[in-house]
């Protein structure tokens, strides 16, 4: 079987150098409710590519600034 | 507490409340020994009317809740921004309720959690009609089911929105 991927983001830290911005800015840009950013910044939601990509394109970054992917650790080995 | 949330918590409510009036007739028309047993047009009424309270209930429930969530926004922004632009209120309400593609995913698995309930309930009244139990009680269950389903439908959009999808 395939790695399990585990994918983490740097929302919290992009919005603090964003000014500030709030969950609720990045949510309108975006396009989304507030509950998904939130989600997303939490890790429980995992995004769409579309959606990966106007989160970067809302803080004028390219995707791999925004989103991160590292192989998890297999408990069973 | 959010727009989601708030609204499956009003959905949640008004089904159980459907239910429980439903078993409450049921029961108390059965201690009275007003039932009649194996009149299906009866229970066909009988749950038509059900029904019929129900769709009324959820939408004069989705009307309040609408109002009353907009105006707790329009006193939370006024309170915020010191002023009751009505425009601001009018975008920070839209924004709210906007329908995304978490939302849609959250939407899809409770719906298949609910089809499974209806789905068991449907099985559950045939077993009763192959056991030769009275066919009431066969449409009892089926529609006890739909709205267990209905109920659960909720709950599982709760569940996703508290835990992630």
């Amino acid at each position: 079987m395939g790695n399990k991927f585990e994918i983490t983001n740097n929302i919290r830290k992009l919005r603090f150098f964003a000014d500030e911005m709030t969950q609720q800015q990045l949510a309108e840009k975006a396009g989304v409710s507030r509950q998904t950013i939130i989600a997303i910044e939490g890790g429980k939601y995992s995004p769409s590519l579309e959606l990966a990509f106007r989160i970067a394109y809302a803080f004028s970054v390219q995707i791999g600034e925004v989103f991160d992917c590292r192989v998890a650790e297999n408990k069973k080995e | 507490m959010s727009y989601q949330v708030a609204k499956n918590v009003t959905n949640i409510i008004s089904g159980t409340v459907v239910l429980i009036v439903y078993l409450f007739y049921v029961s108390g028309s059965y201690q009275d020994g007003l039932l009649v047993m194996d009149d299906l047009k009866y229970w066909a009424q009988v749950m038509l009317i059900f029904i019929g309270i129900g769709i009324a209930m959820a939408i004069l429930v989705q009307i309040v809740f609408h109002i009353l969530f907009s105006i707790g926004l329009a006193v939370k922004e006024s309170i915020k921004n010191g002023n009751c632009n009505d425009q601001e209120i009018e975008r920070t309400i839209k924004l709210e309720m906007v329908e995304d593609e978490m939302g849609k995913l959250i939407e899809l698995k409770s719906m298949r959690v609910s089809y499974s309930t209806a789905g068991v309930g449907f099985v559950a009244s045939l077993i009763l009609l192959y056991f030769e139990y009275p066919p009431f009680m066969a449409l009892n269950v089926l529609f006890v089911s739909f709205c267990v389903g209905s109920i659960l439908d909720g709950c599982t959009q709760l569940y996703y929105y508290k835990r992630g999808v």
